[in-house]
């Protein structure tokens, strides 16, 4: 009652009544700045992410390409390119030394430079023992590691992408052991390692034996990688007939790579298109003869091949090693081997690389070394 | 020191203690350190409920199960103590009403007066545990230890780790079947704390029923001295139980949180040895009759459930249990649905069923080929399982080598192929990625070669020599030569894996293979193949010159695969590892054939699943 009677004085003397007063300069630039403000920000959020076409948020994220792991290295033309050294099964890491002294006196230095980030990629693809040649032996792994240690290499990577569950392999391939002992690291592949990598800049054309075209690569470890060197296998295969160095480089693939077995050819020699690895260093020691990849039974193996001694070989040309291994070891025509002939056609000609059509190329050019510890 | 303070002490130890156990469940850890077995599933086997009722459908008290005896004796002296010093899901509870806690004094001590909602869990309880009599375990659907157990595994802590990687240890995000219906179930009982503090161990929980019902037995209890009580209700302001120490406390309703104590400003509430029976009521306040509603439900599931026919008559053939399972109808009697199991296989291939093995099955372990495979050289599964309905397996018992290789190996199924999604089989692409990766030794996929004739394989001859054959379409009717060809170079190369033939149709009736070496336009150049070391014998010629006018035809020698079902262990590689994905991959597994159901024939389920004689 006391308000009203205040209400009608006021209204009486034409003040102003105080629920509906005349707003202020400053509850202009307060109120009216913080309104403008908002407003301002929407307005901008909506342009700058306005989609007339409709189809921006469909594109592709941008993909990367892989590093010329080669590229660093200071590799005469006149040296050997194919480097093997036959030994026993208990000189493992002097057959490794030796096969690289054959490509270079300098052995391992030649390849890793001091601080170097190296990643070693064996084959760790199958849940067997080191006895069953599925796996790369692990001497040869732990060669390769300590060598790149005392070349100066300031971490050692040691990833794959294997078939079966990764702890069971590399646990029972006995890779971790060594890994774990020479103070390496082990990367094993997760979905959070994949990315899309372009190897080519357009889609694959099968009629001309692509397979590849844009695919998420295991690419963490060749992402922090200055150097790459593949440590393969000698085996048999039932689908591809040998796998070795290029075949290889299959655990550095993601996704759904299993569709890539209808045209393994073609998905063999595009792996050997998208990688150019320092080095290869592909173990004969234990060679699988049939039953590959998976083997299983001690039978299917047979000791150094059908060369009967254990043997290490060193290589810079992936091509080259590939039919080397098949012929000296596997006892078997790389001319049989449609996958060699597709990856001569892809990559033979690239002059940042060393490719031959076949090791024989090198006999005469005496670039072939082989010894015999 | 108070006695509270003590109590959250050991609350917070047995938390962490808790949670220790559950992240070393993992496949990677037990076996870095097989020791820490002795920690998997410690909580489980401390449950008293999980212990009666196992013994109730399987009169026997399986291995680790006596360490319920630490439970249980203790409570018949000490009363309900687990439910606030010890269950993992109760300190929870507890700790998520005290942190969101809105109430003021007044509201708490209203919410925490007794209801006679706090009586449906001795009926669950009741019912649960009739059902067991009758040889069907459901105590797992509501027990707190395996509902906790099982909510982290599923969707909690896969949930930590997604969308975004936080932490390396945490593992990969995995992916269990329905894990938003555990997950809702957690929440949300996790949340009713807000609505009715303690909401799940107050109505609820089956285990709290039991210790409820046992806590009449208590030596020392709290007492209410009556002359110093001005019935202020203060003790009430925390009671963890709703057991109404103001009134005539409810023994089977008292946590033996001690707040009760702490709070009264007169001291007129102790923890004493032998109080008098007037100033308590010992036994859970449930009708006699409600009792008897809760017998007949339990009395009920069974056959209803059962005559449902998914454990016997009408199975499922995708039911494949881990390796190590026992036969079916005892698997039911002893799964207690805590998803251990799941939580340690390595390759995430075990999940949680949905209704499959029927409704007795809900939430037990089934296996899902197109997450994962069964790992040859792994027995994790069996390792953890508390209850034994899965056994404990050396990997030679798994296998069956060594000592155990008169019996074989275990088989969790077969493998069949559905050759009309097959790529080989039924659309002329050369795939054998299944033999591939076939881990048994030797391989139970295995190929053989079949010859295919392609599209427009049908070509007519023009004309020949010894060692080539110039085709042309195969004309319409009507016309006596069709158009020549024109084939890409060497298309019908081939290699080592995939090769083409022709098959030329003489007119006397007779007919000669050859194998394609190579062409050119409309010209294919045959030659032979030496079988033994596969390299090309030229020289091959036409035993008999194609005539002009003649049918030839081109055909496509793929590898096709097949399964060799006594070597077949089911262990599902091939079908997680088939390219061609979907609803139904191109090789998938069934329990046909599984060894669990092979020693118990007269079951209904178990005589259907027989695939091969025995020789």
């Amino acid at each position: 009652m006391g308000d009203d009677t205040k209400r009608t004085d006021k209204k009486a003397a034409g003040e102003p009544l105080s629920s509906s007063r005349v707003w202020t300069r400053r509850d202009l630039l307060v109120r009216g700045s913080q309104t403008v403000v908002v407003a301002g920000a929407g307005a901008y959020a909506a342009i700058k992410l306005h989609d007339p076409q409709g189809t921006a948020g469909l594109q592709p994220p941008l993909s990367i390409k892989l590093k010329d792991y080669f590229a660093k290295v200071d590799f005469s033309d006149s040296a050997p390119r194919i480097s093997s050294a036959f030994g026993a099964l208990d000189r493992v890491e002097e057959m490794v030394r030796a096969a690289l002294g054959g490509l270079d006196p300098r052995g391992m230095s030649c390849f890793i430079g001091k601080g170097d980030t190296v990643c070693v990629k064996p084959n760790v693809g199958f849940d067997r023992g080191p006895l069953l040649g599925a796996t790369t032996n692990p001497d040869v792994v732990r060669a390769v590691i300590r060598l790149c240690r005392e070349a100066g290499a300031a971490k050692v990577i040691v990833a794959d992408n294997p078939i079966e569950d990764p702890a069971a392999c590399f646990a029972r391939s006995g890779i971790k052991a060594v890994v774990d002992a020479e103070g390496a690291t082990i990367m094993m592949h997760s979905r959070y390692h994949d990315t899309p990598v372009a190897i080519r800049d357009r889609e694959p054309d099968p009629s001309q034996g692509e397979a590849l075209g844009t695919w998420p690569i295991f690419w963490t470890p060749l992402r922090e990688a200055d150097k790459v060197i593949g440590i393969p296998v000698v085996k048999d295969h039932n689908l591809c007939y040998a796998s070795i160095g290029m075949k290889n480089w299959y655990g550095l693939l993601g996704g759904r790579r299993n569709q890539f077995h209808q045209a393994i050819h073609a998905i063999v020699s595009d792996l050997g298109y998208m990688m150019k690895p320092t080095l290869m260093v592909a173990d004969g020691t234990r060679v699988m003869m049939k039953n590959g990849p998976t083997g299983g039974r001690l039978d299917d193996i047979k000791v150094g091949g059908i060369a009967g001694r254990p043997c290490v070989v060193a290589s810079v040309d992936q091509l080259a090693c590939d039919s080397y291994c098949v012929q000296k070891l596997l006892g078997r025509d790389p001319a049989q081997l449609a996958y060699l002939d597709l990856a001569y056609e892809k990559f033979g000609h690239d002059p940042t690389r060393m490719v031959a059509r076949s090791w024989q190329d090198y006999v005469p050019q005496g670039k072939l070394v082989e010894r015999t510890l | 020191m108070r006695i509270t303070t003590v109590r959250i002490i050991v609350q917070a130890v047995v938390m962490a203690l808790f949670l220790s156990c559950v992240l070393v469940t993992t496949f990677a850890c037990l076996d870095e350190m097989p020791a820490l077995v002795f920690w998997v599933g410690k909580f489980l086997e401390i449950d008293p409920l999980i212990a009666v009722a196992t013994t109730i459908t399987t009169h026997t008290l399986y291995k680790g199960l006596l360490w319920s005896l630490v439970i249980l004796v203790p409570t018949l002296f000490l009363g309900r103590f687990f439910c606030n010093w010890i269950c993992p899901f109760g300190i929870l509870h507890h700790f998520v009403g005290w942190v969101f806690n809105t109430r003021n004094t007044q509201q708490k001590i209203e919410s925490n007066r007794y209801r006679p909602i706090y009586a449906i869990k001795y009926y669950l309880l009741g019912a649960m545990l009739i059902a067991a009599v009758f040889g069907t375990l459901q105590i797992g659907l509501l027990d707190p230890i395996c509902l906790l157990h099982r909510s982290l595994t599923t969707s909690v802590l896969p949930a930590l780790n997604a969308p975004t990687p936080v932490a390396a240890w945490l593992g990969e995000p995995r992916t269990h079947q329905l894990a938003w219906v555990i997950g809702f179930l957690v929440v949300f009982f996790v949340s009713m704390n807000l609505v009715i503090p303690r909401f799940f161990c107050r109505v609820l929980c089956p285990l709290g029923a039991l210790l409820g019902v046992l806590s009449r037995f208590a030596l020392w209890r709290i007492e209410r001295d009556p002359q110093t009580c001005t019935n202020c209700g203060l003790c009430s302001k925390n009671c963890e139980g709703a057991c109404d120490p103001h009134a005539q406390l409810r023994m089977s309703e008292c946590f033996v949180c001690f707040n009760c104590i702490e709070d009264c400003p007169h001291g007129s509430l102790k923890f004493a040895f032998l109080p008098k029976r007037e100033h308590e009521v010992t036994w859970p306040d449930i009708a006699r009759r409600k009792v008897v509603f809760a017998g007949v439900m339990g009395v009920l599931f069974y056959p209803f459930a059962r005559l449902s026919g998914r454990a016997t008559k009408d199975f499922s053939s995708k039911v494949i249990r881990p390796p190590g399972a026992v036969e079916e109808l005892e698997f039911l009697e002893r799964c207690i649905k805590c998803d251990q199991c799941i939580r340690v296989c390595p390759t995430n291939v075990l999940q949680p069923a949905m209704l499959e093995a029927g409704v007795e099955g809900v939430w037990t372990p089934v296996m899902n080929f197109r997450i994962g495979f069964c790992q040859l050289n792994c027995t994790a599964c069996g390792q953890v399982c508390p209850t034994g309905a899965i056994q404990r397996l050396s990997v030679d018992q798994k296998l069956g080598m060594g000592e155990h290789a008169d019996q074989g190996p275990v088989k969790l199924g077969t493998a069949h192929f559905d050759r009309g999604r097959c790529l080989p089989w039924s659309k002329n692409i050369p795939c054998v990625v299944c033999e591939e990766v076939c881990p048994t030794s030797p391989k139970a996929i295995h190929t053989e070669r079949k010859q295919l004739l392609i599209r427009d394989g049908k070509k007519q001859v023009v004309a020949s020599s010894p060692t080539t054959i110039t085709v042309a379409d195969y004309p319409p009717p009507g016309q006596p030569f069709g158009e020549l060809c024109l084939f890409r170079f060497n298309a019908f190369r081939g290699d080592q894996t995939t090769r083409y033939s022709v098959v030329v149709f003489h007119g006397d009736g007779t007919r000669e293979t050859h194998r394609i070496l190579g062409n050119d336009a409309d010209t294919l150049m045959i030659g032979e193949v030496d079988a033994v070391t596969g390299d090309v014998v030229t020289g091959a010629t036409f035993t008999k010159l194609p005539a002009r006018g003649t049918v030839a035809a081109i055909h496509v020698e793929l590898k096709v695969p097949k399964i060799d079902t006594q070597l077949c262990i089911g262990c599902g590689l091939c079908e997680k590892e088939c390219p061609v994905v979907g609803d139904r991959r191109a090789v998938y597994v069934t329990a046909e054939g599984e060894s669990r159901s092979q020693g118990y024939l007269q079951k209904d389920r178990n005589r259907s699943l027989r695939l091969l004689k025995k020789m």
